[in-house]
Formats: structure tokens, sequence, C-alpha cells
């Protein structure tokens, strides 16, 4: 079941345009955006937000279109756009007290528990936190209101492995209890790791859309691997 | 909409935009141009502004679960709800000087404007000035906040400059009148001022959501 779908989406600014963008997110599934630096993933995401006003297409989450419940969809929903980077210096809890009473279904218990997982001090300001802790701070943001949709920019790119590994085994963990993730990152072997489906973007346009496994037997080539699938094709479409 | 206010007062807000509602009591120094008591908030505002383009709380805003039209409409209630405290301030010190101080020869021999209700009126149309101009400004891009403000400026120093000066026009006297003198013509320019107040603020409010919607964030 789509619980969220992007349609013909397209955005133009100069020198750049996302063309013709489809896809949708399945309900208990994780999917992977990958692409080069430029090639579209944070417009598109931006677009899934309503941070960036796209040209044309339609987006619609739980069969509704975002424009006219942009409020209703939010609260469904958790989202990241890389690390936090606002109020620096503000105290994580007096942050986490404003953003809180935003959401009607923000659960107390499920912060605290995120909030000893990732080691966070509410005490700290933004700015005392790692990059690595900033990313972890927007998690908690989008995980602590039992989003039935998570949408991540880059999330995992700024975290040391063992973070990483311990937030791919939350996406899992929560993809168990029926959560969509859709996840956009430069590292691909935690598309490899917990990845179902996989979007892949280049210059703008949509080259893949498909189960992980699929993909590997559409598009590899014989002992490739997807690192190294993905790499062949990023090199043919430099040189023409 | 209460939740969007306590965001803006609590978080958003410069804590110096505060101390700026003190300039009210402007209004009760003798021999000094009282209107820029309003100006004095308004700079307080335009504070808040910069903080909140530094800590980045347009985009924090956008990623609440909130429409895009409700980041203009704290920014909007923001300015609202404190130009409202400085202007019933500036209200109750009008009062004040029109009835226990309506005799006091510091006030008499001011050769600038006199805390009645034109005063209270010209205030009004300083705020609609920073609503209208810097405020529309503000939300077309989002970010840029020095011509808005620039332009709010010019918009001041013009009004303010005639508000002071225009009972010394023949025949305009009596928009300086003391304690209850013409008080049915000063209360036609109260009047005229709310309601113009009203119609800039939701002009501005309504063109600077659409234009804020248009914008890439």
């Amino acid at each position: 079941m789509s619980i969220v779908t992007v349609s013909n989406l397209c955005k133009s600014y100069p020198g750049f345009s996302l063309w013709d963008i489809s896809f949708s997110l399945e309900k208990g599934v994780i999917t992977g955006f990958i692409g080069r630096n430029g090639a579209g993933k944070t417009t598109t995401i931006k677009s899934m937000l309503n941070l960036v006003h796209p040209d044309s297409g339609e987006i619609t989450y739980f069969g509704l279109p975002m424009g006219g419940n942009e409020a209703a969809v939010k609260a469904r929903i958790g989202y990241s756009t890389g690390t936090v980077n606002f109020y620096p210096k503000k105290k994580l809890g007096e942050l986490l007290k404003v953003t809180s009473s935003f959401y009607p279904n923000w659960d107390e218990g499920v912060c605290k528990q995120y909030l000893s997982l990732f080691a966070l001090d509410t005490e700290k300001t933004v700015s005392a936190l790692s990059d690595g802790m900033k990313v972890k701070v927007n998690l908690l943001l989008a995980l602590s209101h039992h989003a039935e949709v998570l949408i991540l920019d880059e999330p995992t790119s700024a975290l040391d492995p063992f973070s990483r590994d311990e937030l791919l085994d939350i996406f899992l963990h929560l993809k168990e209890t029926g959560v969509s993730i859709l996840f956009s990152t430069h590292i691909i072997s935690d598309i490899e790791k917990c990845a179902d489906q996989l979007l892949y973007i280049q210059n703008g346009s949509l080259l893949a859309n498909e189960s992980l496994q699929a993909f590997m037997q559409n598009t590899a080539q014989s002992g490739e691997t997807l690192e190294e699938t993905l790499l062949r094709l990023e090199r043919s479409a430099r040189n023409g | 909409m209460v939740k969007l206010l306590k965001k803006e007062l609590f978080l958003s807000a410069a804590p110096i935009t505060y101390v700026f509602l003190e300039a009210a009591f402007l209004t009760l120094v003798p021999g000094y141009p009282i209107l820029m008591s309003g100006f004095f908030l308004t700079l307080g505002l335009f504070y808040s502004f910069q903080v909140m383009r530094e800590n980045n709380d347009i985009l924090y805003s956008a990623l609440l679960p909130i429409a895009k039209s409700d980041i203009v409409k704290g920014k909007y209630l923001f300015c609202v709800v404190l130009e409202g405290i400085v202007w019933v301030l500036m209200v109750l010190l009008t009062l004040l000087r029109m009835t226990f101080l309506a005799d006091s020869m510091a006030y008499k021999s001011n050769a600038l404007m006199a805390a009645n209700p034109f005063f209270l009126a010209c205030a009004l149309m300083l705020f609609a000035g920073f609503n209208g101009i810097f405020l529309h400004g503000f939300f077309k891009t989002g970010y840029k906040y020095g011509k808005p403000f620039f332009g709010y400026l010019a918009y001041m120093l013009v009004l303010v400059g005639i508000a002071e000066a225009a009972h010394h026009i023949p025949g305009l006297s009596a928009l300086n009148a003391f304690g209850f003198e013409a008080i049915g013509l000063q209360l036609i320019t109260l009047l005229v001022g709310l309601i113009l107040y009203i119609i800039i603020t939701v002009c501005s409010y309504r063109a600077s959501v659409r234009k804020f919607d248009r914008i890439d964030l």
C-alpha cells in the first residue's frame, strides 16, 4: 500500500532541472535514495516537504495532497534535512520543549528513550554538539512523535561507523513496526545493509526505481557489487 | 495560534525586543518627539528578525507540523501583539497627559506633538508602515531584511516629521489640542488611524502569505 506518492515532479533552476520524478513509498519498506552531489536528491526531498515549490507534479501522503493538508501531513511524518543548524545557542531541552508542543502525538517516553540511546544531553546547547550528534537531534525530533513515514536527507553522512550501524539497526526495527523510510545517502554500504527499494537519480532524472534485488539483476554486470555498478553508471554518464 | 505565538515570544524573539516595550514611557517626556517611542518598538522588532535569521528560524519553523502560511502568521502575530502592548501603554499615558497633567506648563509649552488621540492615530500609522513595508518586504525573500527596513525608515522619518510639525501649519492647530479640546476631530483621526492600521496589516499579511508560499527555502 502506497503511503507516499510523488508523481511527475519537475523543478528547474538555472543550470539544473529535476525532471519527471515519480515514485512511491510503501508501508514498512526502506527506500535508499542515491545519486552524486547535485543530482537532485535534496531538491526532491525538499519538494516533498514543501520547502521547495515544484514547477509541476503532485505529492500525496496517506492519499491526501500535501497542498492544503500540510500541517496534518507533517504531524504524521518525520523528516530531517541533514544536521540541526538552527538555534545554535539554545539548550537542546528548550528546543525539545517548543518543538514537542506542536506535535499532538509527541511521546515523551520515546523521546527519553532516544535521548538515552543517542547519549544526548538536554543541558547542552546545539552549538556544543558534534555534527554527528546534531544529526541525532534531528532524528530524535523525527522519531519522538510516532511518525509513520521518515524522510531523511543524508542522515548517516556525519556519523561515525558505530553510530551509523546503530542507526541502521533502528531503521530495521522501525521497518518491522510498519514505518516507511526514505533516506538519501552517498554511503552505498548503508543501502546494501538495510534498503529494500532503490531510487537512483542522475542529473535530475530518476534512472532506477525498483527493488535492490531487481536493480542488481537488471543492471549489475557479472560479479559486480552495487558500488561498482553505480560507479560504472556514473562513469559512463560522465563520458557521454 | 497560541502555540505559534508562544514559540515566537519564548524561542524566536530577541530578549532586547522586550526592553524596547519600555519606550512607550517616552510618551511622558516633555519636549520630546513622542512618536519616536513607537519607532523604538519597531527597532526592537527588527532586532528580533535579525536574531531569527541568525538562528535559521524560518527553516526550523518550516520543519514544524504547520502550514507554510503559519510561519508568516506567527511573525505577524508576534509583531501585532507587541505593537498592541506598546499602543495600549501609549493610550494610558496619553490619558494621563490629557487629564491629570493637562495643565502642566512643561507640556503646554512643547513645540512638538501633544499626546492626544491624533498622536495615537499617528502611532498606529507608524506600526502600519512597519507591517506594510518591513514585514511584507521581508517575506518576499524570507531572509533579506535590510532593504525593507530601509524603506520603513524612510517612511518613518517622513511620517514623524509631518506628524510632529503638522500643527504649525495654519488651520491644523486642532491636531495638537490639549486635554479634551477638539476631541471630536481628534477621535475621528484616531478612528481613521485604527481602520487604516487594520486594513494595511491584513493586506500586508495576505500578500506576504502569497509571496512566501512561492519562495524556495
